[in-house]
């Protein structure tokens, strides 16, 4: 049982008041609209009830298929979106209900990387203005300093100064990505959300980027919020891992633990799919039995067990409540209350 | 469908309703009395019967009772009363309207014959003398003011035909014959925009047709080509064109007034001309509306048209 | 972390300019019929600006002996009449048209673009469905009928005229800007704006009005087009400009009340607004097929 000594890097959870980002119950619907008056006939679950929190200098995985989620809450957590309910609580400050002036200072903060770094470029400026962006939008900078910051941060980011006159498209996806992390840095976040940030690379630019990542954390003492459908990916660069399935996170627990011993039906099958596979940033989707229902109707009971080899009849009645299942490891299912499975915990 | 042409209609009728208010606002809002511009004329007149007048009007009410009023009379179909004739508008409108209906449908039918044959013509015979000249004219077409072209028309006609147009308009019903000579020249200068517009669109539209995979593919049946250009191709194009026809309207509603004038043509355009100059604001209010219903209407039904054209069109949710 | 790296700022401005010039000369290399109504246009705005200059007559100075005279090599255009010098008359009426159309175009557009660009941002929203409504009102009056009602109650004027002129074209933009918008804003590089922290009229500014100029072109073009012509009419109906302003509206009524004696008076002030109108009409034409070249014409 691997569940008795956890690794070193995510030994170090800090106590809940030091936890730069808190996230409680949060929920997210889009309601689906029909008809003269636009009466909402339906919701999608996008998001249903998620809980998490992350520590400074720390990063969290999450982990799912397409439509789990885990994009939302990357969108909900920088108030990209608004939240149907729930909390979510940055560096001590409650982000829902606030006001635009005080989001926008908390928002140099916390900042993203997105997954296709040319779409998320404006196509008509220059590396020099993308860079400077932020900076020019929080006047934290103007003119030549903002030109000189932006070209220390893509040297930061492994590229040169004469790149600033450049413009997105003369560059490589790796490259992008770069001058995407660069942007993302140029405010001093202290929180980064890496939303699929390497799932557009090539395998071997893959590793290059996530390197920087990590010597960026490293360096300068960062929180990532990593979100990623690869679980080899997620694992290399996670301390903690959680993995979603439609809209909920299903377990939770320091990533080599998860993953060496998973307890969910869901992040076992997950596993078996890279068990034994290649270096990490291999990529391989993760796959379950059959085809993941909608979010807008999700089945009744536990929401996995549609697809679950181990289902029972309960599953299909009973919502399983998250429990902790070893130190500092939580997870969703039936099967865990047993009298076999409860002696682990 | 019935759920489709049900919202169709309601928000036709708020667009009318919208038209009502901003041209009632509008004409509220501008400078300058009234009562005093309806009494110049009348000689001896006292603060007294300035005072019952504007009661009479309802123009001591504050705006919004105003417009109450008003649309609830509008409801009902009255306008009011004009002041230069002292008729009321709904009837000067009923007899002016068809008038300006006749000529307008006069010009999109000159539209369509002449429109439709030449950009299928154009469309066929791609970049041959033919086409690039079928653009050259359609370009010029509706680059023509349509009252320039009326004017060329009724002076070149005169000096090289000796022909001019019946001096006093007769209705179709006095004399049919006179009535349509004193139409078709202002017709065949508003038609003539319609008519170049339609044949564009129709040509690029078809071209984009028969270049699709689609047409490759009857085409590689060994269907023969007339089959192809008119069973596939011209069903298949002809839906922009109709979208097209519904923006014409506009323009030819908006062009009759011009060449009404010109030619002197007692319809709606004539009526709101003169109400305009005259300041005879029922008049001038009750036009502007009409013309905005007959243009909400002509729409709705391209609108409805579409669906027995193209049946691929499901009325989704706008 | 060294400076030596970062060449110094400006060049990019530079640069700009430069692949302004070689899209220009992309534009006359593929679009030969764009070339020649930009040729056409830089004429006609030529002889507005020189107008005084290029006249050989003062356009309001009346002759007596010279009545309705035909072109000749004296009055190249005939005069009308009162025996002013036409040519005269339609370069000054290109000044006047040209006026009138560019405020348009810059009142009208401006006002469009922006309804548009905020209206397209918010799509879906009540501020969308308000000014839609606003919008789909305007567009519901027939043009011309728009414009008679407001030109007239107003009064004949040249600032009346642009006002009147400028509420028919506001529709026309706002609608390929809110079509444009409602593109772009579902484009990431909006959301990373918003991620960065940009307010509102950053992101509307610096992130969707530049990538919507191309189509914006386009229409300005078209619209250019259907003012002069609107103009005209105005002024042909007696409530656009007012004498002695040499309009080419006001020339052509005038001289439709001479048709069959001096047909001269209708022939050249109408053809010159007739090629005007054409050159902007190919214009528009030639940047849509420039802008979007995969569209079969």
């Amino acid at each position: 049982m691997s569940s008795v000594a956890a690794p070193a890097r995510a030994a170090g959870r800090q106590p809940a008041e030091d936890d730069l980002l808190c996230v409680r119950d949060l929920v997210k619907h889009f309601p689906v609209t029909r008809g003269l008056l636009g009466r909402t006939v339906a919701n999608v679950r996008a998001v249903d009830g998620v809980s998490f929190r992350i520590g400074r200098g720390e990063t969290l995985g999450l982990v799912g298929e397409s439509g789990s989620g885990k994009s939302t809450v990357a969108r909900l957590v920088l108030r990209l979106l608004r939240e149907t309910r729930g909390e979510i609580v940055f560096a001590g400050h409650e982000l829902t209900g606030m006001r635009a002036g005080e989001l926008k200072r908390l928002r140099r903060r916390m900042q993203i990387v997105f997954q296709d770094p040319f779409s998320a470029f404006d196509p008509r400026m220059s590396i020099a203005d993308v860079i400077g962006e932020p900076l020019r939008a929080h006047r934290l900078a103007d003119g030549r300093s903002a030109r000189r910051r932006a070209g220390e941060l893509l040297e930061l980011v492994g590229l040169t100064g004469t790149d600033l006159d450049k413009y997105p498209h003369q560059f490589s996806g790796g490259q992008a990505q770069r001058i995407g992390i660069a942007r993302a840095l140029a405010t001093s976040p202290e929180l980064l959300v890496c939303d699929e940030a390497v799932s557009a690379l090539d395998v071997s630019v893959q590793a290059q980027v996530l390197n920087l990542l990590r010597r960026l954390q490293r360096e300068l003492g960062l929180s990532y919020l990593f979100i990623a459908h690869d679980l080899n990916v997620v694992r290399y660069i996670s301390d903690r891992v959680g993995v979603m399935y439609l809209g909920q996170i299903v377990e939770e627990g320091p990533a080599d633990e998860l993953l060496a011993d998973p307890r969910h039906p869901y992040t076992r099958s997950l596993a078996a799919a890279i068990a034994g596979a290649g270096p990490p940033g291999s990529r391989r989707r993760v796959l379950a039995r059959g085809e993941a229902p909608s979010p807008s109707d999700p089945p009744a009971g536990c929401r996995f067990h549609t697809r679950c080899p181990a289902a029972f009849g309960r599953c299909r009645e009973e919502a399983p409540a998250l429990r902790a299942v070893g130190p500092d490891r939580t997870a969703s299912c039936h099967l865990l209350e047993r009298p076999g499975q409860e002696a682990r915990t | 469908m019935t759920e489709y042409v049900v919202r169709r209609l309601l928000y036709g009728v708020l667009i009318v309703g919208l038209v009502t208010v901003f041209v009632f606002l509008v004409l509220r809002l501008i400078p300058g009395d009234v009562v005093r511009l309806q009494l110049a004329n009348a000689p001896g007149v006292g603060e007294a019967q300035i005072d019952e007048l504007t009661a009479a009007l309802g123009l001591d009410q504050p705006l919004h009772a105003q417009l109450v009023t008003f649309l609830g009379d509008a409801l009902h179909g009255d306008f009011g009363t004009s002041f230069q004739s002292q008729e009321p508008v709904t009837s000067l409108v009923a007899e002016r309207l068809p008038i300006t209906l006749q000529l307008g449908a006069m010009a999109i039918l000159i539209g369509i014959l002449a429109g439709v044959p030449l950009g299928l013509l154009s469309a066929v015979r791609h970049n041959s003398w033919l086409d690039q000249g079928m653009r050259l004219v359609s370009v010029a077409g509706i680059s023509i003011p349509n009252f320039w072209l009326g004017l060329l028309l009724v002076t070149y006609l005169a000096l090289y035909f000796g022909w001019s147009p019946p001096l006093v308009y007769q209705g179709p019903g006095q004399d049919l014959e006179s009535n349509l000579l004193h139409m078709i020249l202002p017709a065949l200068a508003l038609g003539a925009s319609t008519m170049a517009s339609i044949a564009r669109m129709l040509r690029s539209s078809l071209l984009e047709v028969l270049h699709s995979n689609f047409i490759r593919a009857v085409r590689a049946k060994g269907a023969p080509e007339t089959l192809v250009i008119f069973k596939h191709g011209v069903r298949n194009s002809v839906v922009p064109v109709f979208t097209l026809l519904g923006l014409q309207i506009g323009n030819i509603l908006g062009g009759t007034v011009i060449l009404e004038s010109i030619f002197g043509i007692p319809g709606m355009g004539m009526l709101i001309f003169e109400a305009v100059q005259m300041r005879d604001y029922p008049v001038v209010l009750g036009c502007v509306v009409v013309y905005g219903a007959v243009f909400v209407l002509i729409n709705l039904v391209v609108d409805l048209l579409y669906g027995v054209i193209d049946p691929r069109i499901r009325y989704a949710r706008r | 972390m060294s400076e030596l790296g970062i060449p110094p700022a400006g060049n990019a401005a530079g640069r700009r300019l430069r692949g302004t010039w070689r899209g220009l000369r992309r534009f006359v290399r593929t679009q030969p019929l764009g070339a020649i109504a930009l040729l056409l246009i830089t004429t006609f705005v030529f002889a507005a600006l020189f107008a005084p200059v290029l006249a050989p007559y003062d356009p309001i100075e009346q002759n007596r002996e010279h009545l309705q005279g035909a072109p000749d090599g004296r009055f190249w255009m005939g005069t009308d009449d009162l025996g002013r010098d036409i040519l005269s008359r339609v370069l000054y009426g290109a000044r006047t048209s040209l006026l009138v159309s560019v405020a348009t175009v810059a009142a009208g557009g401006a006002l469009g673009t922006v309804i548009g660009i905020v209206s397209g941002y918010f799509g879906g929203s009540w501020i969308d469905t308000a000014l839609q409504r606003v919008m789909d009102t305007i567009m519901a009056i027939p043009g011309l009928v728009l414009l008679l009602f407001v030109a007239a109650l107003l009064g004949p004027s040249v600032l009346n005229t642009i006002i009147a002129l400028s509420l028919l074209v506001v529709p026309s933009f706002n609608r390929v800007a809110r079509g444009e918008m409602l593109r772009v804003r579902e484009e990431l590089y909006i959301e990373a704006a918003r991620a960065n922290g940009c307010g509102l009229w950053r992101i509307l500014g610096r992130h969707g009005l530049p990538n919507l100029l191309a189509p914006m072109l386009v229409v300005l073009s078209l619209v250019f087009a259907i003012v002069m012509i609107a103009e005209s009419a105005l002024s042909f109906l007696g409530i656009g400009t007012p004498p002695p302003i040499p309009s080419w509206g006001r020339m052509l009524s005038e001289g439709s009340r001479y048709l069959e004696i001096a047909p001269w008076m209708v022939v050249f002030p109408g053809g010159v607004l007739t090629i005007a109108v054409l050159a902007f009409n190919l214009l528009g034409d030639a940047l849509r097929d420039f802008f979007d070249p995969k569209q079969l014409r």
